[in-house]
């Protein structure tokens, strides 16, 4: 039983990795950005849910509109006044520019809201849905259903909107999608404000399960990093089966080996993956070619 | 005229060299005033200064009925602990002071107990709690601190013989130095007292989800859970416990339910969780330089406007205990008599009965152990000096 309880646990925990590696796989599949401040914006969304509890007992899961326009704003402004002057640069530069990002987000909220560990605990925290011996906490639960359904409306929003289908034909092919009138540079600044809004909602849902601090920037940047790889760049459909399985890949190994190699495990699957399948497991070549 | 004004500069000059000489007794400290550690720095400084105006008030240590001042030379180490042992030294060989008060923290107190014991000079530490220190067969150091190993000791003796009898006890540690050691010292503790350790499990440290580890414990169905690491991992045990509904018949932390964020984190889940603690305001110690530990406390409000922690009392104790050793031994300056003195303490402070082994290690001395009651931090062991009676078994949850 306690086999089925971990694998439950695993999917739960892995919808969390799917949501927050899906901003980060479309950001660096259509732009190229490797957005060392992807955790950053994620916690900055966690201080808003925060802030709203505390002070005014404002229900964690009515702030997701707010984290998610605010975050959505910033990246939006971040990539359309900032990030665009220098994405023709060398990967290089970029990635000097999203790491001093980081470094001033996470310095910024220690200063603001100082580098205690915080946590959100509404009244029906640990209330639980039983099925015979195994436990679904119920907001493990809610967070489960949110990170599908958003990863699953990112992708019918790619595939249906005139917008969704400008990001894609961007990222194909940048030159063609300016000859048919779309401009790079709005397209790049909404990618990148999807990318920051989505990873608004994962720090407003981490709040409800997790203790955090500004210090955890840099360990959710990682794990979004993990899923992107182990799912292909870009592809949502690739993030929800990367973040899963990556979810299930901890909870297992930390059962099977132990729970101190649970990152090892993982980092090693992502080597794996690089090695065997470098397009990662629902990669094409579609998203993630090299355009410079 | 001239020379009129010459001897007044000199004479000006000469003042500090001539009080310098009058009947004081100076002590020497190199602290985190800045730095990383400067928030503990402090609050071991406030607790040093608190002692120095109290025994000065009083009129000085008396040594063979005579009162000397109490004097305190305090340099900053800036958090650095090879800039703390370069001071000491200095302190040492320029500033001539035998008599050193400890810095914050196991680095400095390792790097500057070097320094002390090559020169031949004393340190009392209320500062430091790694074992490390006292396995170098150093003779000129003495700390307050209970020791890592020693960490949950309390805790599994005071649970020993509660109704219904708690037999099974599962162990999750953090794995850094620090916590590694408290779970080692745990799970001896634990089989030393008849209780069966049913889960010893580490989990990397700055884990962000433990629901792997929660629903292994769950399935051994402990009496007892502890957990030894961090804050932020005393919080995801606590929340992920809920979640899966393990009900333990008590949850104990070696570090976390001391601090105010605690409950502030966890609001009603709080209640109850059992934590140890060097020391708390509310033990009913006597102590002999302030009268009792409630004394202190007055005192120290008074003072600084702020309650005291275990920082700031264990740097006034470990003055405490200095000059109560100096007074024993009748000499400030023998080096030798006041570490006899050390060796054969066996007295009551504030900081609980101290004394210390062969290795300059307290012993007996023992933590005592909180436990969260209606959100504030009640201290329930040792029974005589508590304030309230321990809740067991803890209820289930919410």
């Amino acid at each position: 039983m306690t086999i089925v309880q971990i694998l439950v646990n695993g999917l739960l925990l892995g919808a969390f990795y799917a949501l927050i590696g899906v901003g980060f796989s479309l950001v660096w599949g259509v732009t190229n950005i490797l957005n060392l401040a992807h955790g950053a914006i994620a916690l900055l969304g966690a201080y808003i849910t925060f802030y709203m509890f505390q002070n005014w007992h404002i229900d964690p899961f009515l702030t997701i509109p707010v984290s998610f326009i605010a975050t959505f704003l910033f990246g939006y402004a971040l990539q359309r006044y900032v990030m665009n002057r220098i994405v023709k640069a060398q990967i290089l530069m970029l990635l000097i520019l999203t790491f001093g990002l980081e470094i001033f987000l996470v310095n910024f909220m220690t200063t603001f809201f100082s580098a205690d560990f915080r946590s959100v605990t509404p009244v029906y925290a640990g209330n639980s849905l039983m099925l015979g011996d195994i436990v679904i906490p119920y907001i493990r639960l809610a967070v489960f259903g949110i990170c599908v359904i958003l990863c699953v409306s990112m992708g019918i929003f790619l595939d249906k909107t005139w917008r969704g289908k400008a990001i894609k034909a961007t990222s194909l092919d940048i030159e063609a999608a300016m000859m048919t009138g779309i401009s790079p540079a709005k397209i790049y600044a909404l990618t990148f404000a999807l990318g920051s809004g989505l990873a608004g909602v994962c720090g407003t849902l981490l709040t409800l399960t997790q203790s955090f601090s500004p210090n955890i920037a840099g360990g959710l940047t990682l794990r979004a990093f993990i899923v992107s790889i182990l799912g292909g760049l870009g592809r949502i459909e690739g993030a929800l089966i990367g973040g899963l399985l990556l979810g299930v890949l901890e909870t297992s190994s930390s059962y099977f080996i132990g729970e101190s190699y649970k990152n090892a495990i993982a980092f090693g699957l992502m080597v794996i993956v690089l090695i065997v399948k470098p397009s990662g497991l629902m990669g094409r070549k579609y998203y993630a070619e090299v355009k410079h | 005229m001239f020379r009129k004004t010459i001897i007044f500069i000199l004479c000006l000059l000469l003042a500090p060299v001539l009080t310098y000489a009058a009947d004081e007794i100076w002590f020497g400290a190199a602290l985190s005033l800045t730095g990383k550690l400067a928030k503990e720095g402090n609050l071991v400084k406030n607790g040093y200064e608190l002692w120095k105006e109290t025994v000065n008030k009083k009129g000085g240590i008396k040594i063979n009925g005579k009162a000397y001042i109490v004097n305190i030379k305090i340099y900053d180490d800036e958090s650095d602990p090879n800039r703390g042992a370069k001071l000491v030294e200095k302190l040492v060989t320029e500033d001539k002071i035998k008599l050193i008060l400890g810095p914050y923290g196991s680095e400095s107190v390792f790097a500057t107990s070097a320094i002390t014991e090559k020169y031949g000079a004393l340190m009392v530490q209320g500062g430091a709690a790694a074992d490390k220190l006292y396995s170098r067969g150093f003779k000129n150091l003495f700390g307050i601190y209970t020791v890592a190993t020693d960490y949950m000791n309390d805790t599994l003796e005071m649970l020993k013989n509660k109704n219904p009898k708690p037999q099974t006890v599962a162990i999750v540690y953090s794995n850094d130095l620090f916590s590694a050691q408290v779970a080692q010292g745990a799970k001896v503790s634990a089989e030393k007292l008849g209780y069966k350790v049913v889960f010893y499990q580490d989990y990397p440290k700055g884990t962000q989800d433990l629901s792997t580890v929660i629903v292994q414990i769950k399935a051994k169905k402990p009496d007892i859970i502890l957990g030894c690491g961090h804050f932020q991992d005393t919080i995801i045990i606590i929340k992920q416990a809920k979640d899966y509904k393990v009900n333990p018949k008590a949850i104990a932390f070696s570090v976390g339910p001391t601090l105010p964020d605690f409950v502030d984190s966890l609001k009603a889940d709080s209640e109850y969780v059992l934590g140890s603690a060097q020391w708390t305001q509310t033990l009913k110690y006597k102590d002999q330089v302030f009268g009792s530990n409630q004394a202190f406390v007055k005192a120290y409000k008074a003072k600084y406007n702020e309650d005291p922690n275990y920082h700031s009392a264990g740097g006034t104790s470990a003055g405490v205990i200095f000059q109560r050793a100096i007074e024993k031994a009748g000499t400030k300056d023998d080096i030798d008599k006041i570490r006899e003195a050390l060796y054969n303490f066996n007295e009551e402070t504030l900081y609980g009965r101290i004394k210390f082994d062969k290795t300059g290690k307290v012993i007996g001395k023992g933590m005592p152990v909180i436990q969260i009651q209606k959100g504030t931090q009640k201290t329930v062991y040792p029974e005589d000096v508590a304030e309230l009676k321990v809740v067991y078994p803890k209820p289930q949850w919410k």
